[in-house]
């Protein structure tokens, strides 16, 4: 091996090393929004009723939420695989405590938890977790025009 | 055998023009003939575009002199402009109504031009050899200064200074009751319902282009082409060379107070504060795009530059828009006025001095 | 004897560091008139330090070659800004996110500081203002890019980031993922002014680097090249190759800065931020007592301190003096410019007095062929 070869193949490596190092960043730093529901949901032909009163957390340093029906609240996570905890004490004042594994796709930004689902099924993640598209962005109004503004002479006061 | 003379005689002649050069004004003429087919009137346009030439010839003239004497590009024109401003500040000041105050703005815009030229040139005689760099620089901080000076100089004219404050000038003083469109309105020539022709302002270029191209041709112009193409000769042949030199900045930074008036009248408009901050950068891509190089330019490349680079202003909009419903016109202005300046600045044959 | 000889001392220092001296006199009357806390001003000096040191540093490597100021320095301020633009988009936050926005600018920057070189080396003798056009040519170029090539050509996934109309990048973006994340992390305080140590361990890093880089191989030819490209040439050093490689080393210096500056900052105005960067950063090296043809890591930091202290507190002098805050605000603005004409001009004035020195016939010779 010359040297030459030897430099090109540090340098090869080196660029593969990189990238393999950007791809681990975009892995770690993925940024993921947990969307947990507690509405009556239908799964299988079975109405699932909402919870009345449900505390959850997602991720083990996650703030905890406090849920009642028809609530719908997010969590911002960072990375793919996650861990939800939940507390639920039914009519009966029996506790239910369930603490679970998911894991988020890397590509997907939002995914969703339905709550009566999770008490129903916890054992599936599947039956409980949903890929979840985003709203389709406001329709009603006609999107407004943002100018683009070019300043040549911007950043005197910032820097 | 003939096809391939001609062939090297259009590629020496590609060469002499230079590429861009050509680029652009093959791209105007394209506008010009897409024009109709978009809608876009071919005569408003023009006439929008004769208007925009005589309001920014005299600024590009103002380059010619300083190329000549070898200072290179002008980019401290906004020092001249600033003597400009002040002179047409201070005409607005005595508050003499009409045409006459164009003609007073001139006058009070005279000595400082004089006085601020000549000491730039004082001290682009100490820096030869980075003179762009240093003019830009005098520029920049000549418009910073006079920002601080605006807001404390004592002018009262309620035109002029902030209603609340009754002291500090306006960002932009409207020319209205003064000499808006003194220029303009002198003997134009209306063809149409949609052309125009300036008369008194391309009167007015004519003038001084015309004083100029004399000038050149006197012993002293002479002198200062010859202090521009080889300085060690010129000192030789007894030549004063910081003399001319000097001659020449202060030549240029009067030229550059008296374009702004112009531009003023036609635009309605005195601009203080950061405004005169890039004026020179279209002023230098202008002659540039005329012809001109570092250090040769003539009379001529200052008529067909302004009249290419302001041609495309005004078209490139218009058509863009009709063409392709997006206004891409600045980024085209950016990239071609500084594309060409960035030409001629590589240019190896033309860096010598 | 002696008493002269430390007179003489003092002249020559005062001689040779007119710039900052003059600045210290600025911010000694300064500071009292803006009425501002020591606590204050220490906070926003070190976040300013943190802020902005990077950036100037990249201006280091091209003055070592003697390419004078590198105002070209906004390439890879563009280039880190796609950088940010795309790892946002792709929702990267934390210190992942700005490590990913640095590496997808390297070969930006790489390939814009190259490209740079090649101009530069067309035009030597005026590296600096080909480089300063250098810095329009391309904000066009990159308004081509981000504002009508973002979204049809170049994929972009989140829709809130592109105008209403589909296509071309918002004027603002926001970095809130990214927001001061290096900064917090290890974040300490001492006597209530908090002081970003991740930041100051990169910038430490940084140094060491231009410590070491002057040490190796290409650091000694780009020194050669500096004093004179001929008797480099002559030794075997490939100038052109040398000086491209400055500028490719400052131009992916200074888009990392520019992430950093803007992690700080929290926001990103698209077609904007980099505007005046250049600008600010050649300011800021010169006060710091840096001249066109030499500037060490020391200048950086003694400018940094001293620029920003006059930039903080001249509104607030301004407004306690006249009662204007502006007056104060284009003051600054006008000792930025003012410091870099008056070293340009310093510059030029030594180039040709040393040029005077070397003999007149020299001198003459060189009028000819220059």
């Amino acid at each position: 091996m010359t040297k030459r070869q030897r430099t090109l193949l540090i340098r090869v490596g080196a660029i593969v090393l990189v990238f393999l190092f950007a791809v681990f960043l975009f892995h770690i730093g993925r940024q993921h929004t947990v969307l947990i529901d507690n509405n009556t949901v239908t799964r299988d032909g079975v109405e699932l009723q909402a919870l009345k009163l449900v505390e959850v957390q997602v991720g083990k340093k996650g703030e905890v939420l406090e849920m009642t029906p028809r609530i719908r609240d997010k969590a911002v996570v960072v990375g793919q695989r996650h861990t939800v905890k939940v507390v639920y004490t039914d009519a009966s004042w029996n506790e239910h405590v369930h603490e679970l594994s998911f894991r988020i796709p890397l590509m997907q930004n939002m995914v969703l938890i339905s709550l009566p689902a999770l008490m129903k099924n916890p054992e599936d993640v599947s039956f409980w977790l949903e890929n979840f598209e985003g709203l389709p962005t406001a329709q009603s109004d006609a999107p407004q025009e943002e100018d683009v503004v070019f300043d040549e002479l911007a950043g005197f006061d910032s820097f | 055998m003939n096809a391939a003379l001609m062939l090297t005689k259009i590629r020496q002649m590609v060469r002499s023009f230079g590429l861009p050069r050509i680029i652009i004004a093959l791209f105007l003429f394209s506008l010009f003939i897409l024009a109709p087919f978009f809608n876009v009137n071919v005569a408003t346009s023009l006439s929008d575009t004769l208007n925009r030439f005589g309001m920014n010839a005299v600024l590009v003239l103002a380059m010619v002199p300083m190329i000549h004497s070898g200072c290179g590009l002008n980019f401290g024109l906004p020092l001249g402009i600033i003597s400009g401003l002040l002179g047409a500040t201070i005409s607005l000041q005595v508050d003499v109504a009409g045409p006459a105050s164009f003609w007073l703005a001139i006058l009070f815009a005279t000595p400082f031009a004089l006085i601020l030229g000549w000491g730039y040139g004082q001290l682009l005689n100490r820096v030869k050899g980075g003179e762009m760099m240093i003019a830009t620089y005098v520029g920049f901080s000549s418009v910073a200064f006079m920002c601080i000076m605006w807001l404390l100089l004592p002018f009262n004219n309620p035109k002029m200074v902030w209603g609340f404050a009754g002291s500090g000038l306006r960002t932009t003083i409207s020319t209205e009751g003064y000499y808006l469109h003194v220029l303009n309105d002198f003997l134009k020539i209306r063809i149409g319902n949609h052309f125009i022709f300036p008369t008194g302002m391309i009167l007015f270029f004519t003038v001084l282009a015309f004083a100029m191209w004399a000038f050149l041709h006197t012993k002293t112009g002479t002198a200062m082409t010859a202090v521009g193409s080889n300085p060690v000769f010129a000192r030789a042949s007894g030549i004063d060379v910081d003399r001319i030199r000097t001659l020449s900045v202060v030549l240029s930074t009067w030229l550059g107070a008296i374009g702004i008036l112009v531009y003023q009248q036609s635009f309605g408009f005195i601009q203080l504060y950061m405004g005169p901050f890039y004026m020179a950068l279209p002023a230098v891509s202008a002659i540039l795009i005329g012809g001109a190089s570092v250090n040769k330019a003539s009379i001529l490349n200052v008529i067909i530059g302004t009249f290419l680079f302001q041609g495309i202003l005004t078209m490139t909009p218009s058509v863009m828009n009709a063409m392709i419903q997006t206004d891409m016109s600045e980024v085209i202005r950016i990239v071609a006025s500084n594309g060409m300046i960035l030409y001629a600045l590589t240019r190896k044959t033309e860096a010598a001095r | 004897m002696r008493e002269l000889s430390t007179k003489q001392k003092i002249l020559r220092f005062m001689a040779n560091n007119t710039v900052p001296l003059l600045f210290v006199v600025i911010i000694a009357f300064g500071v009292p008139l803006s009425g501002y806390s020591p606590t204050y001003l220490a906070g926003e000096v070190i976040s300013r330090i943190s802020r902005n040191t990077f950036l100037i540093v990249s201006l280091l490597i091209p003055i070592l070659a003697g390419m004078g100021l590198n105002f070209g320095m906004t390439l890879g301020a563009m280039a880190g800004q796609i950088g940010l633009i795309f790892t946002t988009d792709w929702g990267i936050v934390g210190i992942p996110g700005i490590l990913l926005a640095m590496i997808v600018s390297t070969p930006l920057s790489i390939l814009l500081g190259w490209w740079c070189g090649k101009i530069l080396n067309m035009a030597k003798g005026r590296e600096m203002v080909t480089s300063y056009i250098i810095g329009f040519f391309m904000n066009g170029i990159y308004q081509l890019v981000v504002l009508y090539g973002m979204g049809p050509l170049i994929k972009i996934i989140s829709p809130n980031l592109l105008l209403p109309r589909g296509y071309g990048i918002r004027n603002t973006v926001n970095l809130i993922g990214i927001r001061k994340s290096l900064d917090n992390f290890l974040m300490i305080r001492i006597g209530g002014v908090p002081i970003p140590v991740g930041t100051f361990l990169v910038i430490a890093l940084l140094s060491v680097f231009i410590l070491w880089f002057k040490k190796t191989k290409l650091g000694q030819d780009m020194r050669a090249v500096g004093q004179d490209m001929e008797v480099a040439r002559a030794a075997g050093i490939r100038v052109e190759y040398t000086r491209i490689m400055s500028i490719i080393i400052s131009t992916v210096l200074a888009g990392y800065g520019m992430i950093i500056y803007l992690h700080n900052i929290g926001t990103l105005n698209t077609y904007n931020s980099h505007m005046q960067i250049g600008m600010f950063s050649v300011a800021a090296l010169l006060v710091g007592g840096a001249t066109v043809a030499s500037a060490k890591i020391r200048n950086v930091f003694l400018g940094v301190v001293l620029f920003h202290l006059m930039f903080i507190v001249s509104p607030m002098a301004g407004k306690r003096l006249i009662g204007q805050a502006q007056l104060g605000e284009y003051f600054r603005v006008f000792v930025s410019y003012g410091v870099i004409t008056t070293s340009l001009v310093l510059y030029e004035v030594r180039k040709k007095r040393e040029r005077g020195m070397s003999g007149l016939a020299l001198a003459q010779d060189q009028e000819v062929t220059s």
